[in-house]
């Protein structure tokens, strides 16, 4: 009801469908009245005249007055009848003569008898013999009845047919706003380019400039922020840099034992900072940079060069990591996007599990997409907990890892951009313990 | 060996000065593209370093510029900026290869020792990943702090494919690949075979297996 509601206030399409078939409707319903009541007026004068002809046939040509409404086999609607009117000439006797008054003036006449109602012509011949000429009411209405239908029968006809060529006339003109609004629904995150102005009527036209200088103005602003990261990253990464050098340098010069511990924790801290800035750059890059459509990557490759980074991590925690199972999966995602969804999953994994502890990776297809698992044999994630986690900044608490607080949320905006979805759930339910990230990403078209 | 050091950002310029100095390399230190060019015109460089970002004439010009004189001097580019573009951009230029910042002196030197080597034609350099040493002229493997050990032809053709670039692991596939030639009918298990082989010489810890993927030499010392 709601809904029908909402079309009603809201559809362009719709209220013009709709009142233009009211319109059409009206209007062919009064000239359906008036053409209906005209033919019927019509038919009743031309009954008249016919009357009236056969009137002034008797008048020139004297015949012997038979009984025309006798016959069986004539058609009741043709059936007139013709009789004198006087007492001096009397009437053929006949069960189907009509009693009329002999005092009937001459001209025309309705007259009600008990058989029913007559339309009667009275006139009166030159030697004084006055005939009638009377038809049955019912029969002359039944005819003009008939013909008056005839006249409204083709507008009973079309009118059904015009509103439904209405309805698709508005339905084609109104085609290219739908084709619009697909074509905008359908658009990714990044993909500002102007929407195509041809063949748009000239009423919807400003408006799709418009909106096109709007997306305009919002692709410069992106580039302008894109600019501001590809700066950023030099101007930070410079700094850094110089910092990190000093320190490895300081590193080979004679130092106390004391201050090599001081250094030992001062190279964590850059070590740290680094991280964070390559975390947030790379936060920033993925909200910022458009995705390819046509993208596609196999997964095991990635997942080996991920691990062939993260192997010293995973290593120094005597952590057993590796694949499990033989399949591989193309899918439709850029190789550094994967690999930085891989990169920050497996390196959380390795991060949050206790030393010599375990993370499997698992590859699956099933229909149109691939799944991809990384589980861990760490404390996992609470149920309440698994929303919070994918926000940037966000620390589980009583966690002692320094991770940048970003991981997850590189994760995520990477796959919502790439129509992929990640779900965390427990990778031991009965312990609730262990995190088990499964991403499930579409499979790549086939190339043709 | 002299070094033309090409950086703006004078603190690490100042680091890296030192750094080389220490590592036994005369190092000239220019700030911008313009002296960068009088300095290569003038003087013979076995090794420059330039960063990509400098005001004035942009890095990659100066890149251009060294080129198009036809100096073939080894180059190694130095860039912040991230984005596969710049670095194609500095490759394509001519550069030897490229340090992406924040980078550690330690590969700073490594990079440029071999560049160097590249360079100077010098073919089968004896290959280390920290942990292990293989000399490919006479095929014999150490352990660090073990004397060498004389390897198979097998044996050295698997170690060799690990040890070309440490850290990265190879699938059972790729390593029959490099073990057996075109027609030799590879025996099942012949991987496990050989790698156990290698671990009885070079310990056990030498080769590291990861689960579902393949084998590999750790890179860490």
């Amino acid at each position: 009801m709601d809904g029908l509601k909402e079309q009603l206030t809201h559809s362009i399409r719709f209220r013009l469908s709709l009142w233009l078939s009211l319109a059409i409707l009206v209007v062919s319903v009064v000239a359906g009245v008036f053409s209906f009541a005209r033919a019927y007026d019509e038919a009743h004068e031309t009954q008249d005249d016919v009357l009236r002809q056969v009137a002034s046939l008797l008048r020139h040509q004297r015949t012997v007055l038979l009984d025309t409404a006798g016959t069986a086999d004539a058609d009741p609607e043709s059936r007139l009848f013709v009789q004198y009117l006087s007492e001096a000439q009397p009437n053929i006797k006949s069960a189907n003569a009509l009693p009329l008054p002999s005092s009937l003036p001459d001209g025309l006449h309705n007259v009600v008898l008990s058989r029913g109602s007559y339309r009667v012509l009275a006139v009166s011949l030159p030697e004084g013999v006055r005939i009638a000429v009377a038809q049955e009411t019912a029969v002359r209405d039944e005819l003009a009845q008939d013909s008056a239908m005839r006249t409204v029968v083709p507008l009973l006809v079309l009118v059904p047919i015009l509103l439904l060529v209405v309805a698709d006339i508005v339905r084609k003109l109104l085609r290219p706003v739908a084709r619009l609004a697909a074509e905008v629904e359908g658009r990714g995150d990044g993909q500002l380019h102007a929407l195509p102005e041809q063949g748009l009527p000239t009423e919807i036209r400003p408006f799709v400039m418009a909106i096109n200088r709007m997306l305009g103005r919002v692709s410069e602003v992106l580039e302008g922020q894109r600019r501001f990261i590809a700066d950023a990253a030099h101007e930070l990464r410079s700094p850094m840099t110089a910092l990190s050098l000093q320190a490895e340098r300081l590193e080979g010069t004679e130092l106390s034992s004391e201050a090599r511990v001081r250094l030992g924790s001062l190279r964590r801290g850059i070590d740290r900072g680094r991280a964070l800035l390559e975390q947030m750059l790379a936060y920033a890059r993925v909200q910022s940079v458009e995705t390819v459509s046509s993208a596609r990557c196999e997964v095991r490759l990635v997942v080996r060069r991920v691990l062939e980074d993260l192997m010293p991590l995973a290593e120094e925690k005597n952590i057993d990591i590796g694949i499990e199972g033989e399949q591989d999966a193309v899918v439709a995602i850029s190789d550094p996007d994967l690999g930085t969804v891989l990169k920050n999953l497996i390196e959380n994994a390795i991060r949050y599990t206790p030393a010599s502890g375990r993370v499997d990776i698992a590859v699956q297809r099933a229909g149109a997409t691939a799944t991809l698992v990384v589980a861990d044999s760490g404390p996992g994630v609470a149920p309440g907990e698994r929303d919070h986690v994918l926000q940037a900044f966000y620390r589980t608490l009583g966690s002692d890892q320094m991770g940048s607080g970003l991981g997850l949320a590189i994760v995520k905006a990477i796959l919502d951009r790439n129509g992929a979805q990640l779900r965390l759930d427990y990778a031991d339910d009965k312990k609730e313990s262990g995190l088990r990230a499964t991403v499930s990403i579409p499979l790549a078209a086939s190339p043709a | 060996m002299r070094v033309l050091l090409i950086e703006d950002d004078p603190m690490i310029g100042q680091a890296v000065q030192d750094a080389l100095r220490d590592a036994s390399y005369a190092a000239d230190w220019v700030k911008d593209g313009l002296s960068a060019l009088s300095a290569t015109a003038t003087q013979h460089y076995d090794l420059v370093l330039l960063d990509l970002g400098l005001p004035g004439k942009d890095g990659v010009d100066v890149l251009r510029s060294i080129r198009g004189h036809n100096n073939a001097v080894p180059l190694l580019v130095i860039t912040a900026r991230d984005g596969v573009e710049a670095r194609i951009q500095g490759l394509d230029g001519g550069a030897d290869d490229y340090v992406l910042k924040p980078f550690a002196m330690s590969e700073l030197l490594a990079r440029m020792r071999a560049v160097l080597r590249r360079k100077s034609g010098a073919a089968q350099p004896v290959l280390s990943s920290g942990v292990l040493t293989l000399d490919p002229a006479t095929k014999e493997a150490a352990a660090e702090g073990q004397p060498p050990l004389q390897l198979s032809n097998r044996e050295f053709a698997l170690l060799q494919a690990l040890m070309v670039r440490p850290g990265s692991i190879l699938s059972r596939v790729e390593l029959e690949d490099r073990v057996y030639g075109w027609g030799e009918e590879v025996e099942s298990n012949a991987v496990e075979y050989l790698i156990h082989a290698l671990r009885k010489k070079l310990g056990s810890t030498s080769i590291k297996n990861v689960r579902g993927v393949g084998w590999m030499v750790s890179k860490s010392s």
